[in-house]
C-alpha cells in the first residue's frame, strides 16, 4: 500500500512538472519566435512553412534596424523621460505617503481616498484636455511636456503610505525628541527603511514611462525627441513589406532590452513589492 | 459629515504631550503634500472636469478653445445614433468580458500550480511570466503580428500541420477581436498571477491541514478554502483586468486601426481618433465620459461586493 501511494505521488510530481513546463511555454514561445525571427535572413523569414530554427543566424537585421532609425538618440530620450518621471514620482510619493501614514489632521483620509480614486481613471479619458493644457503651457514637443502629467501618481502614494505605516511611530517620535526636523526624519529615518518599496516603485514607474505610448504620440512632433517606442513605431510603419519584417523584429528586441534588464536585475525585490501592493490593498 | 469631523476631531483626540504642536506639523503636512496634490490636481482632476465640460460643447481641437460653443446633450445624442461608435462600445464590452473570462481562471490555475506543489524551477517560470508585462506593448504587437501572420507565421503553420485551415487571425472580422484578447491575456497574465500568489500566501496553512484530516480532497480544499479566502484578491484582480482592458488603445492603433470592418474598433481608439485625427473634441469627450461612467459603475459594483463579503 505504501508502494502504491509513493508510485501515485511520483506520477503526480511528473504531471505537475509537465504542467509547469507547459506554463513556461506561454511566455517563452513568442519570445523565442522574436529572437529567431530577428536572426533570420529575409529569404528564410518569408519561407512557408516557417523554419523553427534559423539556418544561418545573422545580426544583419539588428545592424539595419540600428542604422535605419536613430535608436541611440531615442534611448537617451527615453532614459531622460522615464528617469525624470521616476525620480519625481519617488520624491512626491515618499513625501505624501509619509504625511498620510504618520501625520494627523482633519480630512486626511478623505484626501487620501480621493487621490486613490484617480488610480482607476484611464488616461485616455482625459487625453483631450491634457493635450490642450500642456500645449497651452507652451510645452508640447518638449521633454518636460512628456513628463509633466506623470510626475506624481496615486499608485506611488498608496504604495509608500502602506510601507511607511509599517514603520513604528516610536521611531519617528524618538527622532523628533532628538530635535530632528520633518525633512531629516524622512530622509534619515524613513527612507533607509523603504528600500524594497523604493526599488518596486522605481522599477514600476520606469517601465510604465518607458512603455507609455499614447501620451508621447499625442504631444510630441519632432523625431529628435521621440522615445524608443515612437521610434520603433516609425520603423514599423515605414516598412510594411515583409522582407524587412526581421528588421522590425530586431527593433522590437532593442526597444525591450532596457526594461527587461531593469526587471531581471531587480526582479526578486520588485515581484515581492508588487505582491505586497496587492495584498495590502 | 466632514465639517463635523473637522470640528470635533481636535477636541476628542487624546492629548499627546510628545507630539509637536499641531500647527507645526500642519505646515509640514501641507508642504509635503503639495507637490503630489498639484500634479494630480492639475493633470488629472482638472482635465477630468474639463472632459465633462467639453462633452457638452462643440469644439474642433484644431481651433482655439474660445471657439467652443455650448450644445447641451447633442454630442451624447449623436453618440447614441452613431452605429460605428456604438459598435466601439459593444466591442469594448466583448473585449473586456473575454479578457476577464480567460484571464481569471487561467491566472488562478497557474497561481495554484506555482504556489502549492514544491516544484523545481517555479521561481524561473514566475519571472518569465512576469517578464511579458515589462515589454513595451508595441514590441509585443510586433511579435504577435508575426505569430498571427498568414502563411509564414507559426500559428497558422501549426494549425495547418494538424490539417485545419487557419483563420485570418487579424484580417477576419470574426477572429480579429479574439486575437487581440489572446494578445492582451498573454501580456498581462504574469502580473495577475503574482497578485494571486500574494493572496494565496495570506491563507493560513493550518486550514488545509484540518481539511486533510477531515478527509477533504484537493478539489474540495480548493473549492471550500482557497476560493472563498482568496475572494478579496480575486475581486482585486478582476478589477485590475477590467480597468486595464477597458482602456485598450496601443494594439488597436498599431495593428488593426479598428478594422477589419470596424470589428476591433474600441472606445479608447475611437476617442483618440475622433480627437486627434478628426479634431472632434466634443464627440471624443462624450465618449470619454461614457467610458468613465462604465469604469465607475463596474468599479462600484466590485467595490460593494468586496466590502459586502468582508462582513
Amino acid at each position: 500500500m505504501t508502494a502504491a501511494t509513493t508510485a501515485r505521488r511520483r506520477v503526480g510530481r511528473v504531471v505537475q512538472h509537465a504542467l509547469l513546463a507547459i506554463v513556461a511555454i506561454i511566455p517563452l514561445f513568442p519570445l523565442y519566435w522574436l529572437l529567431i525571427s530577428a536572426l533570420k535572413s529575409p529569404a528564410e523569414f518569408s519561407q512557408i512553412p516557417p523554419t523553427w530554427f534559423p539556418t544561418a543566424p545573422s545580426l544583419d537585421a539588428t545592424t539595419t534596424a540600428l542604422t535605419a532609425v536613430p535608436f541611440f538618440q531615442s534611448m537617451l530620450n527615453s532614459i531622460i523621460i522615464a528617469g525624470g518621471a521616476t525620480i519625481s514620482v519617488l520624491v512626491t510619493s515618499i513625501l505624501a505617503g509619509y504625511v498620510f501614514a504618520k501625520h494627523r489632521f482633519a480630512g486626511r483620509d478623505l484626501i487620501f481616498w480621493g487621490i486613490i480614486a484617480t488610480m482607476f481613471l484611464p488616461p485616455i479619458v482625459t487625453i483631450v484636455p491634457l493635450y490642450y493644457l500642456v500645449s497651452s503651457m507652451g510645452l508640447s514637443d518638449t521633454y518636460l511636456g512628456v513628463m509633466l502629467p506623470w510626475l506624481a501618481n496615486a499608485f506611488g502614494i498608496f504604495l509608500m503610505r502602506q510601507f511607511i505605516q509599517d514603520i513604528p511611530d516610536e521611531l519617528i517620535e524618538a527622532a523628533r525628541m532628538d530635535g530632528a526636523g520633518e525633512f531629516r526624519i524622512v530622509w534619515q529615518f524613513v527612507v533607509p527603511l523603504l528600500k524594497p518599496a523604493i526599488v518596486t516603485l522605481a522599477v514600476f514607474m520606469f517601465v510604465y514611462s518607458w512603455n507609455n505610448f499614447l501620451w508621447p504620440l499625442s504631444i510630441l512632433k519632432s523625431e529628435a525627441l521621440y522615445p524608443v517606442v515612437l521610434t520603433l513605431n516609425r520603423l514599423m510603419s515605414y516598412t510594411m513589406s515583409f522582407e524587412y519584417q526581421n528588421v522590425v523584429l530586431a527593433g522590437a528586441i532593442i526597444a525591450s532590452l532596457p526594461t527587461l534588464l531593469v526587471f531581471l536585475v531587480t526582479q526578486r525585490v520588485f515581484v515581492a513589492g508588487i505582491a505586497a501592493s496587492g495584498v495590502k490593498g | 459629515m466632514t465639517a463635523v469631523t473637522a470640528r470635533t476631531l481636535p477636541e476628542t483626540a487624546p492629548p499627546q504631550p510628545t507630539r509637536r504642536p499641531r500647527s507645526k506639523t500642519a505646515k509640514w503636512s501641507a508642504l509635503f503634500l503639495s507637490p503630489a496634490l498639484i500634479v494630480i490636481g492639475v493633470f488629472t482632476i482638472i482635465p477630468m472636469l474639463m472632459t465633462v465640460w467639453i462633452s457638452f460643447n462643440k469644439w474642433s481641437m484644431f481651433t482655439s478653445i474660445t471657439d467652443m460653443t455650448f450644445v447641451g446633450l447633442d454630442n451624447y445624442a449623436r453618440l447614441l445614433g452613431d452605429a460605428s461608435r456604438m459598435q466601439a462600445i459593444a466591442n469594448t464590452g466583448i473585449y473586456v468580458g473575454l479578457s476577464v473570462l480567460i484571464t481569471i481562471p487561467l491566472a488562478l490555475l497557474i497561481a495554484l500550480l506555482l504556489y502549492f506543489p514544491k516544484l523545481k524551477g517555479k521561481g524561473i517560470v514566475r519571472t518569465l511570466l512576469f517578464a511579458t508585462y515589462v515589454i513595451p506593448t508595441i514590441a509585443i504587437v510586433i511579435i504577435w503580428g508575426n505569430i498571427y501572420a498568414p502563411g509564414y507565421g507559426p500559428l497558422s503553420a501549426m494549425v495547418s500541420a494538424v490539417g485545419l485551415t487557419p483563420p485570418g487571425w487579424l484580417s477576419d472580422p470574426q477572429w480579429a477581436l479574439v486575437s487581440l484578447v489572446i494578445f492582451n491575456v498573454w501580456q498581462m497574465l504574469g502580473y495577475y498571477v503574482i497578485l494571486l500568489i500574494a493572496g494565496l500566501t495570506q491563507i493560513n496553512e493550518e486550514l488545509y491541514e484540518a481539511a486533510r484530516i477531515d478527509g477533504a480532497g484537493l478539489l474540495r480544499q480548493t473549492w471550500s478554502i482557497t476560493i472563498p479566502l482568496l475572494r478579496p484578491s480575486l475581486i482585486f484582480v478582476i478589477l485590475m483586468t477590467f480597468v486595464n482592458s477597458i482602456q485598450v488603445f496601443d494594439p488597436i492603433y498599431l495593428l488593426t486601426q479598428g478594422g477589419p470592418a470596424n470589428s476591433t474598433n474600441v472606445v479608447g481608439f475611437e476617442i483618440q481618433r475622433s480627437a486627434f485625427q478628426y479634431g472632434m473634441a466634443g464627440d471624443a469627450s462624450a465618449l470619454a465620459v461614457s467610458l468613465f461612467l462604465m469604469v465607475v459603475a463596474v468599479g462600484g459594483v466590485l467595490g460593494i461586493i468586496m466590502k459586502g463579503r468582508k462582513r
